[in-house]
C-alpha cells in the first residue's frame, strides 16, 4: 500500500488507550494529514477517488474529513462530474462518519457540514436537509441540544417544503443551550461527556447563538409542526416561545407572533382556549393581553354554542391582522374545525347520537348554519372517524331506522392493573432518565457567574435573617424577600413527589 | 281581559315587567292584613301591577292605602295606573283637594319640625337633637322622601345615648335601606342589632328582626344559602308585630322553604328545616311549602315541582321573590333531577320526562345543558332514550352484569357506561407523571437558557422602579413568513 495510504490510515488507534491519549493522537494525526495534504496536494486532487475508496469513512473518519475539507477549497473541482463525485463523498461520510472523531476536529466537521446545506447547492435541498439530520444526530444521539446548524437546517427545510426530512431532529426536545466557556477539563473524545461539554462555540461544533435564533427556530419548528398537521408538537413549540425566559421587561416580536399561532393551534388541538403557563414572564402577559386580544376573543368566541360569535371575531381579525401574520388558512382550519369539536364534545353528553340529532345540535362556522343534509353529517363524521379525531362509529340499523354514531371508550380507559403499572413504569424511567440532565445543568450552573452571585446573596440574606431574628425574638421581617422575590423561581410549580 | 287592562300589562310588560295572568291561591285582604307601615302600599301596588286578575282590587286598595298616609307621589301612582287599567272605578280620579291640603299638611309639618329641630340644636339638647331628628326622618319616610329621612336617621348617631336607642336606630336605618333596595348596607346597619346581650329580654325579638332582615339582603344579592339560614333561623316564638313592617311570618316560611329547597341537600332539609321546631311553626302557615319539602326529603322529587309549580303565581306577586323565582325554580328542578338519578344505574327518557314534565324545554335538552354545565355526571343514549347513571361498585357487580343481559335480551335498551373513578384516577395519575417529566425539562431547559445568558431583554434597567414601559426586541423580525 501506498506509504500516503497509511498516514490516512493510521487513525484512530487500537482499543485500549484512554481519552486523553486518544484525543491527543487525533491532534497529531490531523497535524500529519494536513502535512501530507499540502505536500501531495495534486495527488489527492486527482486520484481522490481512489484514495477515498480506501479511506472508509466510518473508521478513518477524520482522514476522509480532512480529505473533504481540502477538496472542498480546492479550485479544481467546479466541474459538474467533480461536483458530483463531491458529493457522494459529503453523503458517505455524513451517513456513517465516527462521532468520537469529530469531537476532535469541530471546526471542519463545522465547515463541511455548512456546505452540505448552504447556497452552494451541492445537494438538492431535500437531501440536504437529511443529510443534516442524520448528522446532527450522529454527533448528539440525544438531540438535546440546539446549534446553529439546527437552525439553519429548520429554516431551509420550511422554505424549501422538506419537512418530513427533519421531522426526527426537530422533534427531539431542546434542553441545552450552547454557551462559550463551558468546555471541560476531560477531553472533547470522553463519551461520557453531556452534549454541552462538547457541543459549543469553544470547540466550534456550532457557532454561537442569540435569543432570537433560538426563538425563531422553535418558531420554524411550530411552522413546519403546522405544515404535518402535528398540533400537539406545534402547540408545544410555540408555547416555548411564548415561555421563553425574558429580562428587564423585554418581550420579542416572535414571542408575540407565536402567542397567537399559539391561540390559532391551541384550538385546533384541544377545541378550547389554551391557558398561558405560569412560566410566561409579566413582562411578556402584558404585551400578549394587548397587542394579542383579537385573537384571544376569536378564541373565546370559540367556545359559545353558535357561530355567530366566532364569525365576527373571525372578520375582526381576519380584515387587520390575519393576512399580515400569515395566518389566514390556519384561523380558516380553526373556522373549519368548529363544528368537528362540537361533535367531539357530544361524547361527554352521549353514548349514542342520530345523525340528525349531530345536524341539529352543531352548525358550521364556515356557513353560519347547520350542515345541509344528514349525508353531509355522515360524511364530516366519517372523516373524522378515519382521521382518528373521534373514537366512534356510525349503526347503521337493519331495520331500516336512520343511522347513529356511537362514542367508542378511548384506548386508555378500562386499562388493567398491570396495563397501568407498565404506563407508570414507562413514565418513570423517564423521570430517572432525568437524572444526567439535571447533573450536567448542575455542573454548568456551578460555573454561572450570576448563579453564583445569586447563591452567595441567598446566603448572606439568609444569615442577616437569622441574626435578625436572635436579635428581635419570633417578630422577623423578612427583610430578605425583598431581594429574592425579584429573581425567579425556576422549580416552583412543580409537584412534589 | 278587557282593552284597557290589555294596554296596561303590556306596557308593563314592555317595561320588562312581570306579569301573572293566573290566579294566586292567597286572598288579598288577609294577605295584606299581615303587614304594617309602608310595606302594604308596596306590596298592594306590586300586585296591581303584576297581576292580571287582583289587577284592580289591588290598585283599588293601593289608593286607599296611600290615601290614609301622607306620601302624595305614592298616591299619585296609584290612581294613574288605576286610571289606566280600569278608569270607570271611582277611585281611578285624583283628589286634588286631598293632595293639596296633604302637601301643605306636609309642608307645614316639615317646617315646624326643622324649626324645632334647629332650636335643639341651639340649646345643645343632645337628647332633644336626637329625637327632632328622629321625628324629622320618621316624617320624611311617610311623606315619601327616603333619602332625607335616611338622611335625618343618620345624623341621630352621634346623639346616641344607650343601647335601646342604638337598636332603635338600626331598625329605623335598616327599614328605609330595605325601601330603598340598598341591600348591602343593612349588614351595616343590622350590627347593633346582633350584639345585643342574650340576656336581654327584647334579644330573641331582636335577633329575629335580625335574621329577616339579614335574609331579605341576602336574597337581594343572591347569596341563596346564607339567606336560607337567616330564614330557618328565625324564631317563631316572636310576635309578628315585632317584624311585619318589612316580611310576615308566612313570608318567612316561604322565603326560608325555597330557599333552603334551591340550596340544601336532603339531610340538611331534613336537619335544619323539618327537625327544627321553631321553623316548622312558621311552617305550618305554608303548609304546602312543608309538603313541598317533605316531597324532597322522601325523594319525591316530582310532587313537590309539582307543588311549588302550582304556588308559582304567588310567589311571582312576592316583591322580593318575583325576581328570583326563576333561578330558585330552576335550581331546585336542577337538584331534584340529580337526585332523582342518584339510586338508578340507568333511566328512561320517557320515565324521566313523566316525572319532570315541567313548563321548560324537553326533558333531553334540560339533561343535555345539565350534563354540559357539570352539575349532571351522565350520558343520554339518544337512540334508545335511556339515560345512564352509575355508581362504579354497581357497575362492576354480578348483579348488575346480569340485570343487564336480562334487559338487554328483553328491551334492548340498556348498555352499561361508566362514570369509572378508578379509570379517573389512572388517567389523573398518569397524567401528573408527565406533566411532571413535562414541566421538569421545561425548567431545565430554561436554566440553561439563563445560565447561556440567552434571556430576551428589556432596555428597563435592573432595580429601575419607574421605567415600566415594555420594549419589544426588534433584532428578531427578520423574515418570519
Amino acid at each position: 500500500m501506498d506509504t500516503r495510504l497509511t498516514v490516512l490510515t493510521a487513525f484512530p488507534p487500537a482499543a485500549g488507550i484512554d481519552n486523553e491519549e486518544y484525543y491527543q493522537n487525533s491532534q497529531q494525526h490531523a497535524k500529519r494529514v494536513r502535512e501530507l495534504i499540502r505536500d501531495n496536494a495534486q495527488w489527492i486532487r486527482e486520484s481522490a477517488d481512489d484514495i477515498l475508496k480506501h479511506v472508509n469513512p466510518a473508521v478513518y473518519s477524520l482522514s476522509y474529513l480532512m480529505i473533504l475539507e481540502y477538496l472542498l477549497q480546492s479550485p479544481g473541482w467546479t466541474s459538474q462530474q467533480a461536483h458530483e463525485s463531491l458529493a457522494s463523498y459529503m453523503a458517505q461520510f455524513f451517513l456513517q462518519f465516527d462521532a468520537r472523531q469529530i469531537r476532535c476536529k469541530g471546526s471542519t466537521w463545522s465547515d463541511v457540514l455548512k456546505e452540505a446545506y448552504n447556497e452552494r447547492g451541492l445537494f438538492p435541498a431535500s437531501v440536504a436537509v437529511e443529510l443534516g439530520t442524520t448528522a446532527l444526530l450522529r454527533l448528539d444521539p440525544s438531540g438535546s441540544i440546539i446549534t446553529s446548524h439546527h437552525c439553519s437546517l429548520v429554516e431551509l427545510a420550511y422554505n424549501t417544503g422538506n419537512v418530513g426530512a427533519i421531522l426526527p431532529l426537530i422533534e427531539k426536545p431542546i434542553i441545552y443551550m450552547p454557551a462559550k466557556g463551558m468546555s471541560t477539563a476531560q477531553p472533547l473524545c470522553d463519551m461520557s461527556l453531556p452534549p454541552p461539554a462538547y457541543i459549543n462555540p469553544d470547540s466550534q461544533l456550532t457557532d454561537a447563538l442569540t435569543s432570537a435564533a433560538v426563538l425563531q427556530y422553535d418558531f420554524l419548528c411550530g411552522l413546519c409542526f403546522i405544515e404535518r398537521r402535528m398540533w400537539q408538537q406545534a402547540f408545544d413549540a410555540f408555547e416555548r416561545c411564548v415561555t421563553y425566559p425574558t429580562r428587564d421587561g423585554g418581550c420579542s416580536k416572535i414571542m408575540t407572533e407565536a402567542y397567537n399561532k399559539w391561540i390559532l393551534v391551541g384550538l385546533l388541538l384541544t377545541g378550547k382556549p389554551p391557558t398561558l403557563p405560569e412560566t410566561t414572564s409579566q413582562a411578556a402577559k402584558k404585551i400578549f393581553a394587548t397587542q394579542g386580544k383579537p385573537y384571544k376573543l376569536f378564541a373565546q368566541a370559540f367556545k359559545s354554542e353558535t357561530t355567530g360569535d366566532l364569525v365576527r371575531e373571525f372578520e375582526v381579525i381576519n380584515s387587520e391582522l390575519l393576512p399580515n401574520e400569515g395566518n389566514v388558512e390556519l384561523a380558516k382550519l380553526v373556522l373549519a374545525h368548529y363544528q368537528r369539536w362540537q361533535i367531539i364534545n357530544l361524547r361527554n353528553i352521549y353514548t349514542n347520537i342520530s345523525l340528525e340529532k349531530i345536524q341539529e345540535r352543531t352548525q358550521s362556522a364556515e356557513t353560519g348554519a347547520p350542515l345541509p343534509t344528514v349525508e353531509a353529517v355522515d360524511q364530516l363524521v366519517q372523516s373524522m372517524i378515519a382521521d382518528g379525531s373521534l373514537q366512534g362509529a356510525i349503526e347503521r340499523p337493519k331495520d331500516g331506522s336512520p343511522a347513529y354514531l356511537t362514542f367508542l371508550s378511548s384506548p386508555a380507559q378500562g386499562m388493567s392493573e398491570v396495563e397501568f403499572s407498565a404506563q407508570v413504569n414507562k413514565v418513570m424511567q423517564g423521570i430517572k432518565a432525568l437524572e444526567p440532565i439535571i447533573e450536567a445543568t448542575n455542573k454548568r450552573l456551578a460555573s454561572n457567574r450570576e448563579y453564583i452571585s445569586h447563591t452567595v446573596k441567598r446566603q448572606f440574606d439568609a444569615a442577616r435573617e437569622h441574626k435578625l431574628g436572635l436579635q428581635s425574638t419570633g417578630g422577623g421581617f423578612e427583610e430578605s424577600s425583598f431581594h429574592i422575590e425579584e429573581e425567579e423561581d425556576l422549580m416552583s410549580g412543580l409537584p412534589a413527589h | 281581559m278587557d282593552d284597557r287592562k290589555l294596554a296596561f300589562f303590556t306596557a308593563i310588560e314592555d317595561q320588562g315587567g312581570v306579569i301573572v295572568k293566573e290566579t294566586p291561591k292567597f286572598d288579598l285582604d288577609l294577605y295584606i292584613q299581615n303587614y304594617k307601615g309602608r310595606t302594604r302600599f308596596e306590596r298592594l301596588f306590586h300586585v296591581g301591577r303584576s297581576s292580571v286578575p287582583l289587577c284592580v282590587d289591588a290598585l283599588k286598595a293601593a289608593v286607599q292605602e296611600a290615601k290614609a298616609g301622607s306620601d302624595i307621589l305614592r298616591y299619585q301612582m296609584a290612581v294613574n295606573s288605576l286610571f289606566q287599567a280600569a278608569p270607570n272605578e271611582p277611585e281611578a280620579s285624583l283628589d286634588k283637594a286631598w293632595m293639596e291640603s296633604k302637601e301643605k299638611e306636609n309642608r307645614d309639618t316639615t317646617a315646624h319640625l326643622q324649626a324645632e329641630l334647629q332650636g335643639y340644636k341651639n340649646n345643645l339638647i343632645k337628647e332633644s337633637i336626637r329625637m327632632g331628628n328622629e321625628d324629622l326622618g320618621k316624617h320624611f319616610e311617610a311623606i315619601g322622601d327616603v333619602e332625607a329621612a335616611m338622611d335625618s336617621f343618620w345624623k341621630m348617631r352621634t346623639d346616641v345615648s344607650s343601647t335601646e336607642q342604638l337598636v332603635d336606630l338600626g331598625k329605623l336605618l335598616v327599614r328605609v335601606a330595605i325601601e330603598r333596595r340598598d341591600w348591602k348596607s343593612i349588614g351595616n346597619h343590622l350590627k347593633p342589632l346582633n350584639s345585643v346581650n342574650d340576656s336581654d329580654p327584647k334579644a330573641k325579638a331582636l335577633k329575629t328582626y335580625s335574621k329577616i332582615a339579614h335574609g331579605i339582603a341576602a336574597l337581594g344579592q343572591e347569596r341563596y344559602k346564607e339567606a336560607a339560614f337567616c330564614f330557618v333561623e328565625a324564631s317563631s316564638g316572636v310576635p309578628p308585630e315585632i317584624y311585619n313592617q318589612i316580611a310576615s311570618p308566612n313570608d318567612v316560611a316561604i322565603y326560608g322553604g325555597l330557599l333552603a329547597l334551591a340550596t340544601m341537600d336532603r339531610h340538611e332539609l331534613q336537619a335544619n328545616l323539618l327537625d327544627n321546631d321553631s321553623f316548622r311553626e312558621f311552617l305550618q302557615r305554608e303548609p304546602h311549602i312543608r309538603r313541598a319539602i317533605t316531597q324532597f326529603v322522601n325523594g319525591r322529587y316530582a310532587a313537590c315541582i309539582e307543588i311549588l309549580e302550582s304556588y308559582r303565581p304567588d310567589y311571582l306577586l312576592d316583591i322580593y321573590l318575583q325576581k328570583h323565582v326563576p333561578k330558585l325554580y330552576a335550581d331546585i328542578r336542577t337538584k331534584s333531577i340529580v337526585q332523582y338519578l342518584k339510586p338508578f344505574s340507568c333511566v328512561r327518557l320517557d320515565t324521566m320526562q313523566k316525572a319532570f314534565n315541567g313548563p321548560g324545554p324537553s326533558i333531553e335538552d334540560e339533561l343535555f345543558t345539565m350534563i354540559e354545565d357539570g352539575k349532571l355526571n351522565a350520558r343520554i343514549d339518544a337512540i334508545n332514550k335511556v339515560r345512564y347513571y352509575l355508581p362504579l361498585f354497581l357497575q362492576r357487580s354480578a348483579f348488575f352484569f346480569m340485570l343487564t343481559r336480562l334487559l338487554r335480551t328483553t328491551t334492548k335498551s340498556i348498555t352499561p357506561i361508566s362514570t369509572d373513578s378508578r379509570q379517573q384516577m389512572q388517567s389523573k395519575a398518569l397524567q401528573t407523571l408527565e406533566n411532571y417529566e413535562k414541566q421538569a425539562l421545561d425548567r431545565i431547559r430554561r436554566m440553561n437558557i439563563m445560565a447561556a445568558d440567552l434571556e430576551v431583554k428589556g432596555s428597563r434597567k435592573p432595580g429601575g422602579m419607574n421605567d415600566i414601559s415594555f420594549s419589544m426586541t426588534t433584532d428578531d423580525t427578520a423574515s418570519l413568513a
